[in-house]
């Protein structure tokens, strides 16, 4: 695997969401971020889950003099508030764990906040967004360059990774067709479905490209580099392994969205030992199985592509 | 070489198949069968991951996917079949190009030194095979008495060395002769 692929100086912005708490987004953030630094890439971890901020817990910071409300409240720049994770390579802006008004941010200061990243010197930021399908995290996660999804194969997180891919998917068009003058069209369309015979986004798409015969082209481009990428945490057996690839089928051919099953994750039962008895995440020994996992995942996002039905590729 | 076969892949119009199984044109015949059993299962059963989509996709919707799964997986079959020679020159070329040793005898340690020469691991071999990964460790450590009746052994060997590209008849009569031995003993 060739890490120098990315070249250009602009940072590489990747968002890891998810419809449920719990899946384990914010452990892959962090996983993601060393295996990245460990290939002697720059790597800045922003923690954006404004509700429920917990990167700090998984470096082992356990007081940090600046968060990112000194961005939003002081009005600091961001390479102010980079905090050393004692991992080279590797630094975070810590979210604000201490508020008790969370989540109370406005548009504005979001989308200042996501222009202000952008300018970050780093190879690679990536983004903890938190969970559920709300418009600012799906917003964030249209912004980043690279979209990836966690779920844990349980029937409940899938629903929800569905909701999420389509949701967001949904608000691309929206956002698409609402520069050409077609904003509310998505709504009223998806409203009227049953009566134009529509079951699905995707046949919903075809639709507006067969009535709007203006915005066909637009919509093939704009909607051309829409990838998600999913990950499966906690995966048990090989069955749940190869959920990975029904739940890709679904969202190609039902949703029509391109989605690719970047990898999983084992469910490490000493792992899980450990967490619960441990204070300091950062110093936490991992096993080589889930180092290999995520070294996957990494790279195949890097290199946009994903699992295949066989490995022997490889050789 | 590789984009030569390419080529001809979207010329002749099979990339469409190829798209309908979700893989990739370079993808081995072995591949092509694991994507399209898997998604025959998924279409064809009421799967978990289905059950949130169900009121959605019609069961219309549902044999129409089916049907272009089968179609796509005929004649991808067909275009192998006639690639068929050409695969196996290429299948050899294919193992002197990764090292892959060749044996006299196909024991258990000769599978597990070609296995890891290709660094292939058991559980992938378990995974896409559907064979236990505890029989394939004991066909590997040479445990017959921990191995079920020599039937299902010899449909594990057979896929085992499906998988690894090797010739299953060899592999299955080399193996099975250590049963005869053991028995002499």
């Amino acid at each position: 695997m060739n890490f120098d692929e990315k070249t250009g100086s602009k940072a590489e912005i990747w968002a890891i969401g998810g419809g449920k708490g719990g899946t384990g987004k914010t452990f892959l953030v962090s996983r993601l971020a060393i295996t990245l630094a460990a290939q002697n890439k720059r790597v800045i971890v922003v923690d954006t889950d404004f509700g429920g901020a917990n990167i700090h817990s998984f470096f082992g910071i356990k007081q940090a003099p600046k968060t990112i409300n000194n961005f939003f409240e002081k009005k600091e720049p961001l390479e102010n508030l980079l905090m050393e994770t004692g991992i080279e390579n590797l630094q975070v802006i810590v979210g604000d764990y201490r508020s008790i008004n969370s989540g109370s941010l406005n548009v504005a200061m979001k989308s200042r906040l996501f222009r202000h990243i952008g300018n970050l010197s780093a190879d690679y930021i990536l983004l903890d967004l938190g969970g559920g399908t709300g418009n600012d995290t799906i917003d964030a996660l249209l912004l980043a360059d690279r979209m990836i999804v966690v779920a844990v194969p349980e029937i409940t997180s899938v629903e929800n990774l569905y909701q999420f891919i389509k949701s967001t998917f949904f608000r691309k068009l929206k956002h698409v067709l609402g520069e050409h003058g077609l904003r509310d069209t998505v709504k009223e369309i998806w409203g009227d479905r049953k009566k134009y015979g529509i079951k699905n986004v995707a046949e919903m798409l075809q639709y507006i490209k067969k009535t709007h015969a203006a915005v066909d082209a637009i919509l093939d481009r704009e909607l051309a580099d829409i990838a998600f990428y999913v990950v499966l945490n906690k995966v048990r057996n090989s069955m749940e392994i190869k959920e990975g690839f029904s739940i890709r089928s679904i969202c190609i051919k039902h949703f029509g969205v391109d989605t690719r099953y970047a990898g999983y994750i084992e469910y490490d039962i000493q792992f899980w030992k450990n967490l619960s008895l441990i204070r300091d995440l950062s110093k936490m020994n991992v096993s080589q199985s889930l180092k290999k996992d995520v070294l996957c995942i990494a790279e195949n996002i890097i290199r946009g592509d994903q699992m295949r039905m066989t490995g022997i590729k490889n050789g | 070489m590789a984009e030569t076969k390419d080529n001809n892949i979207n010329t002749n119009g099979y990339k469409k198949y190829y798209d309908v199984l979700e893989i990739k044109t370079d993808a081995s015949f072995q591949e092509i069968k694991n994507a399209y059993w898997h998604l025959k299962k998924l279409y064809s059963s009421e799967a978990p991951v289905l059950i949130p989509v169900l009121d959605e996709i019609s069961e219309e919707d549902r044999l129409e996917i089916l049907n272009r799964i089968e179609d796509a997986y005929t004649h991808l079959k067909e275009y192998y079949k006639v690639e068929e020679k050409e695969k196996a020159a290429s299948t050899r070329q294919w193992a002197v190009t990764h090292n892959v040793p060749e044996f006299a005898v196909y024991d258990g340690n000769a599978l597990k030194v070609t296995r890891e020469v290709l660094c292939v691991d058991l559980k992938e071999i378990a995974l896409f095979t559907g064979v236990p990964l505890g029989h394939l460790k004991n066909i590997e450590s040479e445990r017959l008495d921990l191995l079920p009746p020599q039937g299902y052994v010899k449909v594990f060997l057979r896929k085992y060395a499906e998988y690894l590209a090797l010739d299953p008849q060899k592999v299955t009569a080399d193996y099975m002769a250590l049963f005869d031995r053991q028995k002499k003993k």
